[in-house]
């Protein structure tokens, strides 16, 4: 009993330290999610144990996203500042390592990537179940986005662990609606995410108690604008398809489609990296004696470095 | 190809395709709803309930209809990119930085203006020598200036100054004129006129036809324009030629009646959609009054590059030809024209020549370069012009010479009367150096009288300035206009010197790009270095004034000997018996051409060949000059400028 309990401050502790180095690395808010209610909801596929099998915790950490002036420039530029949630998945990166190299435990920083096997849209992981799951976020009514009383709108990563933390609770309040955006819904039937959109994907409802009751997201009208992965393949189509070499032309070559070719070449180096394969295989790179957090800590432990 | 497998592998069919697309994509996260806040609140059964609303992995969705992941994630990509459309994309560039998305400011780019089959073949005849462009360019002669922005300008400048003097004593300033089209262009917009699209107008020089003319190219449509004396023939050519789509006419023009036979020719006019008739309805056509709309601007609006004019030759010699004219061929040689003529804002314009030739339009758009007014005269006629005068007290006076010799003998020129006038220029037809000497002694307090020499391919080539002596006015159509280069040129195109008779060769800013979809007339009209070849015949003289000195196409080949008959023409108009003349060439077997001389008699005379020859030959004309047949007529073809057709002019 005496042995459990010391474990379990000692768990608190370590979550303590973990969430600590979390902030200290630029998290806003950080958080431990429920593992068994994220096993429940994620669809198979999907789940933490999919990528990690003996994974025993999920923590999630929250950014801060723009800065004030982001929000007055053009849309077109700010679709730059996306970047801003590598922040976050730098914050992650190192926290693995930190927990592997403070406590031990196998730790994996959640690649925020999309799941290769579905297509583009389709995520390994819903950094967001995490999120909402570990406190630091609410699902708001543009989208599903989640939002923060304290944070607003945060990017969120998540990191992987065989360490057994205490998990938090969901936020017991949802920040959304906010009484001037029950205000506006109830003179005009949108809220101003809904009213604004530009495709005009959204719509919800919010009932008496200005509690959302539904939220409705057509997320492939919100993608059309937003994210163009058929927008390659489709000029290409394109110039196929046209009669005249004007049309042809212009399919391949118009200013905005010179931009995705930009975009896929010289403007998204990341979409080129290496695969690793190479060094996966490696006896040196892999066991090495200081290859990882692990073996530097053993080392040190054993007086060696 | 899904996760390496094809699709004869994974086993779908199109057919699966359109049985399952649409289900599998809404399953997806393609379209997601959520009831309530289950996620937050660990509502699990809420969630395993309303799974299929919030977006189902492939796999689930696999479970729920029976079919394989692959079938699955195979249809849903189909689907999605098929269903996929990059166009809201373009949104982006329309958002944030203090703008917000509105829907009414949002449309499909595919559902915005395309210009049709007709309007494109227009803006294919912009087609101008790119080393001239980048001159024009350079030097100022061409920017972005429309009608639109010049009116625009005035409306915002000077809002009270009084832009249309009508005939009923109605004045207009330019801020209620720039509202008056912006609404009569809603009206327009409303009924489909769009940019590209050609607006014919037939109508006197009325407000109206001004505030037509100006709320279409307002919308950046092209206008086109017919004669009054046009009637249905005439009609029906031109707008099938300019492939109008609306046609704004009067009700009634004495005895002919416009709307109602443009109504009834829309049936054979495919493309004339739109009958307005000005003043009474008519059946089939709507009135201008209903066309007034207090509607926003449509988004596009014209630029200096765009054509606004569609025109025809005269065709004083040959079928009509189309020529399409752009705002910085027009305005930058009305703006850079106004000054030479030394027109300004206090100015009143008055053109006797009809707004429907490129002339009168060339006098509204002076006003519009300068703010001057225009004063309204609907229909010349000697008395209304000479009223007109006295009424609005003009200063500039844009005529032909037939219209002063009209007057003139008519009596109507009367000095103290007319003695607001400043200026009047004389253009459209040869301008006889007795009417200038006559019209410089009854009217001395008017210090400028000019010669404007013009083509409906240039608009003002050619003028005297204010200033020259009336000797110079009177026998020359002076020098070129800023922004002009002309050259007198042999029949190898190589410049001619001083003094020496050669074609008229104008290129410049004002010069039109070419004849609309007419390779034949391109390639007759322009040399190889981008002149164009007038068709005039001119002399240089050491000062640099040009005086036009026939038609090449009207030069007799006699048995090779080629000659001028102009000269012959002007001694015979002097002469007592003969009103009018023109000589034209007549087949003749032995020496190729001869002369024939078309006439009409002055009142009560009845010249003969011999009595005209033998007048001729005692004013020293070569005997091989003489015209060897007279055909006595009871009037002359002529153009709504009151020049002579003389390609109608036939000898059986």
């Amino acid at each position: 009993m005496a042995g459990k309990r010391t474990a379990s401050v000692a768990l608190a502790t370590a979550k303590q330290a973990i969430l600590e180095y979390a902030k200290r690395k630029g998290a806003l808010a950080a958080g431990v999610a429920d593992l068994d209610a994220i096993e429940r909801i994620a669809p198979p596929g999907h789940r933490p144990s999919d990528i990690m099998p003996h994974v025993r915790s999920v923590i999630s950490l929250g950014v801060g996203g723009q800065t004030q002036g982001a929000w007055t420039v053009p849309a077109k530029a700010m679709a730059y500042f996306g970047s801003t949630e590598s922040r976050a998945y730098t914050a992650a990166y190192g926290l693995a390592f930190f927990i592997e190299d403070r406590f031990r435990a196998r730790s994996v920083y959640c690649p925020p990537d999309l799941d290769n096997e579905a297509g583009p849209r389709v995520p390994l992981q819903s950094l967001k179940l995490h999120a909402e799951l570990a406190g630091i976020g609410a699902r708001s009514l543009a989208g599903d986005i989640l939002l923060h009383p304290d944070f607003g709108y945060m990017y969120f990563a998540s990191v992987f662990t065989e360490l057994e933390l205490p998990p938090d609770e969901p936020m017991a309040e949802n920040p959304c609606p906010t009484p001037s955006c029950v205000s506006l819904y109830r003179k005009t039937g949108q809220t101003p995410c809904m009213r604004f959109c530009p495709v005009q994907c959204l719509s919800g409802v919010i009932d008496d108690d200005g509690q959302q009751a539904q939220m409705h997201y057509d997320m492939a009208k919100c993608a059309e604008m937003s994210q163009q992965y058929e927008g390659m393949p489709g000029l290409i189509a394109d110039a196929i398809n046209a009669l005249e070499p004007g049309a042809q032309e212009d399919a391949l070559f118009d200013p905005d489609n010179k931009m995705v070719w930009y975009k896929m070449s010289v403007g998204s180096g990341g979409l080129l990296a290496q695969c690793f394969e190479c060094m996966r295989v490696c006896p040196i790179a892999i066991n090495a004696p200081l290859a990882d957090p692990i073996r530097r800590a053993e080392a040190r432990e054993r007086g060696e470095s | 190809m899904t996760r390496g497998l094809s699709r004869d592998q994974i086993g779908v069919s199109e057919e699966m395709v359109a049985t399952y697309g649409e289900l599998v994509f809404k399953l997806s996260h393609n379209h997601q709803i959520r009831r309530g806040d289950p996620v937050r609140l660990k509502q699990f059964d809420l969630i395993a309930t309303h799974r299929g609303e919030s977006g189902m992995s492939d796999g689930q969705i696999a479970e729920c209809l029976g079919l394989t992941l692959n079938q699955v994630t195979l249809i849903r990509n189909l689907e999605e990119r098929r269903r996929f459309n990059r166009a809201p994309y373009h949104r982006l560039n329309q958002l944030g930085g203090g703008r917000r998305f509105r829907t009414e400011r949002f449309t499909d780019p595919a559902s915005q203006h395309r210009y049709d089959e007709d309007a494109t073949l227009i803006r294919c005849a912009i087609r101008f020598d790119p080393d001239l462009v980048k001159r024009y360019v350079e030097a100022g002669w061409w920017c972005n200036e429309t009608l639109r922005s010049w009116l625009a300008q005035r409306a915002e400048a000077t809002p009270g100054a009084p832009a249309l003097l009508g005939p009923d004593g109605a004045v207009q300033s330019y801020g209620a004129l720039s509202e008056q089209v912006r609404r009569l262009a809603a009206g327009l917009y409303a009924k489909g006129l769009r940019p590209g699209d050609v607006l014919s107008i037939q109508l006197p020089n009325t407000a109206d036809f001004l505030r037509v003319y100006l709320a279409a190219t307002h919308l950046g449509a092209v206008v086109s324009t017919l004669y009054l004396p046009h009637r249905k023939s005439d009609m029906r050519r031109l707008l099938g030629a300019a492939r109008a789509r609306m046609l704004v006419c009067a009700t009634q023009l004495g005895d002919f009646a416009p709307a109602a036979t443009a109504v009834a020719m829309m049936a054979e006019l495919d493309h004339l959609s739109c009958v307005i008739a000005v003043e009474q309805p008519v059946a089939g056509a709507i009135t201008l009054a209903e066309l007034d709309a207090d509607e926003p601007d449509p988004p596009q609006a014209p630029v200096g590059s765009d054509p606004f004019l569609l025109l025809f030759t005269s065709g004083t010699t040959a079928q009509p030809k189309a020529v399409p004219l752009t705002y910085q061929n027009m305005l930058s040689n009305a703006r850079l024209s106004a000054p030479e003529h030394q027109l300004t804002a206090s100015d009143r314009i008055l053109s006797a020549a009809p707004f429907g030739h490129l002339y009168a339009l060339y006098s509204f758009h002076l006003a519009l370069a300068t703010g001057a007014a225009n004063v309204l005269l609907p229909i010349f006629t000697p008395p209304a012009l000479a009223e007109a005068v006295q009424t609005h007290r003009p200063t500039a006076l844009f005529a032909g010479p037939a219209h002063m010799q009209a007057c003139l003998a008519n009596g109507l020129i009367d000095a103290e009367r007319w003695r607001s006038l400043r200026l009047i220029v004389l253009s459209g037809a040869t301008l006889p150096p007795a009417l200038a000497h006559q019209l410089a002694a009854a009217l001395p307090s008017c210090a400028r009288i000019t010669q404007l020499w013009g083509m409906t391919e240039t608009q003002a080539g050619l003028y005297t300035r204010p200033g020259d002596p009336i000797d110079i006015a009177a026998t020359s159509a002076g020098r070129p206009s800023p922004g002009t280069e002309v050259r007198i040129a042999d029949s190898d195109d190589r410049e001619v010197g001083h003094g020496t008779e050669g074609e008229l060769q104008i290129r410049g800013a004002l010069l039109f790009p070419g004849y609309l979809a007419n390779d034949e007339a391109n390639a007759a009209a322009f040399t190889a270095d981008h002149w164009f070849r007038s068709g005039d015949l001119a002399v240089r003289s050491e000062d640099g004034n040009v005086t036009i000195t026939g038609r090449i196409k009207e030069i007799i080949n006699r048995g090779g000997v080629k000659y001028n008959p102009r000269e012959i023409e002007d001694l015979l108009d002097a002469h007592p018996a003969i009103a009018q003349c023109a000589i034209v060439p007549m087949a003749d077997a032995a020496l190729g051409e001869r002369a024939c001389c078309f006439a009409v008699a002055t009142p009560g005379a009845m010249p003969t060949l011999e009595e005209l020859t033998n007048y001729l030959l005692e004013h020293g004309v070569a005997k091989f000059k003489l015209p060897e047949r007279l055909e006595l007529r009871d009037a002359l073809p002529m153009t709504p400028t009151r020049k002579i057709i003389k390609g109608q002019l036939r000898v059986d």
